[in-house]
């Protein structure tokens, strides 16, 4: 456990209140899902919001934070947090290759696993990633952990999020000539159709194998703070997860999502809503070519109030404010001038790059190459080169910590 | 207690809260609800549909194949009727490139890998009030299997609403040996039989089944509908009763005399032939099942439509709203 990641200690006055209150939350978002369950076709927006707050719940006990552990890794050498992101992608590989070949025995005609989210290869995704990663390093965080941190309390998340809704309507503007010089023509690359589930598992096993052996050079990590904690409660309610116990609680919620629903993915709602109120504004083109027939976190218009994606995301924001509740690490903060102003700069970058990008660091790196999406690890490889670019410059300059 | 040990006890509540929020997660159980009043009528023989609880009770039937025709892709993958194949629509029962039905080639393939043979009862069914398992009966149709072809009345939706079992494994038949054969002519419509009605050169009558807006031309098509046309309005010689009139609120479809009262408000009562048609010929091919299949009326349907009849040049078109052309 790092300084940055240690858990504060919760007070015993107000944690009977704290703890009432997680409670509370946890019986309200039961009580939504068992009440639209009851509704006419609405069992999948109930297991929608159910995922979602489980979601929340495992990113908030296990800081699973993209951002956070590239950090953790690139200033102090500690390499557990990455590892626990390595963990999450190994288990969705798996159990993605699992539902597929049920689904969709033979992998090597023309057609692709419904819904899953394999998108277009080329420079504009190369260039959504760069911008993504940029925009995590100014803001503090990807999209999904902003989401999760907002249940946190946290100062710069809600400009973060109000940012990447403008980010995703420059993306709408900017995406029919990005379309036109070059997204119409790129390859949708499928790795199982090529090397068939069997080698396509044991080619993403065997990189992600890799990259954890090559980590685990720097074993052992940083010792951490405080003295392990043995009471399983606290281990489960109050301390910080280890990230691979995250990692393979990720993993085991994606294949279970895309067999009753759909990949992961949080930034639909977010670009969808953006896309109806700019449309609104008269501020979008005509049409926007192609787009609504790519994979990925679809920005269609929404034609309902809830929508899954919207009750997913509305999951797991309070699934994580119960957590951050119950764990004392509910710390709202007053915004400074410092917090809206990277939110809402690194938000515009997060929102560019998730809408060009057809989705984040989970709708298109971790959905994607879950399912064998080469544009999955395209995006992936070109994010963790914006963060570590822009942290460099950020820090050169003396703007970013 | 201790403090720290209140402290951890509440969030065991916490804890449990949140397992409780996987209960939707667990599916229907298998038999609950399954009592629905069946229609014999809809289970005979000759009958063109089928109801929900005869089809539970032949889901083994041997000589059945259940076909899942479903508008949204992922939907047969995440549950479907126990037994029942798998078509998509947009690969398996067209011809992607020449907007056109399966070839015959395409439809033997599909047939054979179905198990399907010129004896075998087929029931299909799919999501949006069967709207794409009645195009696919449509598809069946023109290669000869029209009465060993069925729906499922009430389709997934009625299925789903009466909690009966869904599965998630794919069925495996061995391949039937199912000839290839060219395509019928004789329940399809093509452009040049409708624009003879529009002369007045034929005495068919054609039923737009598109939206009152659509029919009247005030719009060219629904929001955020891609296929649209150059022109707005309809065919001289339409009549307009939209498809989704003949479906009663649970999915099913309204009885014998309802319908015939539906279209004979509209002048249809099978006297004369009838044509089909609607944007890209999809929804038109429900009621194409419901007039041809249900009500014996003579029946073809026009899968050009509005995007053909309403983007071709030279041709007669009614615009009730007066915005024929799009110019100012």
């Amino acid at each position: 456990m790092t300084a940055s990641a240690a858990v504060p200690a919760a007070a015993p006055a107000g944690a009977a209140f704290r703890a009432g209150l997680a409670l509370s939350l946890a019986a309200l978002l039961a009580g939504s899902a068992w009440h639209l369950s009851g509704e006419a076709g609405g069992s999948r927006l109930a297991l929608s919001l159910v995922f979602g707050a489980l979601f929340g719940f495992v990113l908030q006990r296990s800081r699973f934070c993209f951002l956070c552990v590239w950090r953790d890794f690139l200033d102090r050498g500690d390499p557990r947090g990455v590892l626990g992101i390595l963990a999450a992608l190994a288990t969705g590989i798996a159990g993605y290759a699992v539902v597929f070949g049920a689904w969709l025995p033979d992998p090597s005609g023309t057609r692709l696993p419904p819904g899953a989210h394999i998108g277009p290869v080329g420079p504009a995704l190369a260039l959504a990633g760069l911008a993504f990663g940029a925009g995590m390093a100014v803001s503090g965080s990807c999209l999904s952990a902003h989401l999760y941190r907002l249940g946190e309390g946290s100062a710069t998340a809600p400009f973060a999020l109000l940012g990447s809704a403008l980010g995703f309507v420059l993306g709408f503007l900017t995406w029919n000539p990005l379309y036109l010089a070059g997204i119409a023509e790129a390859p949708v690359v499928w790795l199982p159709r090529y090397l068939g589930y069997g080698g396509s598992l044991v080619a993403g096993l065997a990189v992600l194998g890799g990259g954890a052996l090559w980590l685990l050079r720097r074993w052992p990590p940083p010792p951490p703070p405080s003295a392990a904690v043995t009471d399983p409660l606290h281990a489960v309610f109050v301390a910080r997860w280890p990230t691979w116990l995250g990692g393979l609680a990720v993993g085991a919620i994606a294949t279970l999502s895309y067999l009753r629903l759909g990949p992961l993915g949080v930034t639909a709602e977010i670009g969808g809503r953006s896309r109806q109120a700019a449309s609104a504004l008269g501020l979008l083109p005509e049409r926007l070519e192609g787009l609504d027939g790519f994979r990925g976190c679809a920005t269609a218009l929404r034609d309902g109030l809830l929508t899954p994606n919207g009750l997913f995301v509305g999951g797991l924001v309070v699934a994580s404010f119960a957590a951050a509740l119950a764990a004392g690490q509910f710390q709202p903060a007053r915004p400074g001038r410092g917090h809206v102003l990277r939110g809402l700069s690194g938000g515009l970058l997060l929102g560019w790059g998730a809408m060009t990008g057809l989705g984040c660091s989970i709708g298109t790196l971790l959905s994607g190459i879950m399912a064998g999406a080469l544009s999955g690890w395209v995006f992936g490889i070109a994010m963790l080169v914006g963060i570590t670019v822009t942290l460099h410059c950020g820090r050169s300059l003396r703007l970013l910590a | 207690m201790t403090t720290m040990r209140k402290i951890l006890f509440r969030p065991i509540l916490a804890g449990a809260a949140l397992a409780a929020l996987l209960l939707p997660a667990v599916p229907a159980s298998a038999n609950a609800g399954a009592t629905s009043a069946t229609v014999p009528l809809r289970d005979a023989e000759k009958s063109p549909l089928v109801s929900t609880g005869w089809l539970e009770k032949n889901l083994d039937s041997p000589k059945l194949r259940i076909v899942e025709v479903s508008v949204d892709p992922g939907v047969y993958e995440r549950g479907h009727i126990p037994g029942a194949h798998n078509a998509a629509w947009h690969t398996d029962l067209v011809e992607t490139v020449s907007r056109d039905i399966a070839g015959p080639e395409k439809f033997a393939a599909l047939a054979r890998r179905l198990g399907v043979d010129r004896d075998t009862t087929v029931v299909l069914y799919g999501d949006n009030n069967n709207w794409f398992a009645a195009w696919g009966a449509w598809v069946f149709a023109q290669y000869g299997l029209v009465d060993t072809v069925k729906l499922l009345d009430g389709g997934r939706k009625k299925w789903e609403a009466e909690k009966r079992p869904l599965d998630t494994r794919t069925p495996e038949v061995a391949a039937s040996t199912f000839a290839v054969a060219p395509a019928s002519t004789s329940l399809r419509a093509r452009f040049t039989d409708v624009l003879a009605v529009a002369r007045k050169e034929r005495d068919d009558k054609i039923l737009d089944i598109r939206s009152p807006d659509e029919f009247a031309g005030k719009i060219i098509a629904p929001a955020g509908v891609p296929e649209l046309a150059v022109r707005a309005g309809h065919i001289p010689g339409s009549v307009n009763v939209p498809w989704a009139k003949a479906v009663n609120p649970d999915g099913t479809l309204r009885s014998v005399e309802e319908l015939k009262a539906l279209y004979a408000e509209a002048g249809i009562d099978g006297t004369k032939p009838v044509i089909t048609s609607c944007r890209i010929g999809e929804r038109s091919s429900h009621s194409w099942f419901v007039l041809s299949r249900v009500l014996g009326y003579p029946a073809r349907n026009y899968d050009g439509s509005w995007t053909e009849y309403g983007n071709a040049v030279g041709v007669p078109v009614v615009n009730l709203a007066g915005t024929v052309w799009g110019g100012k």
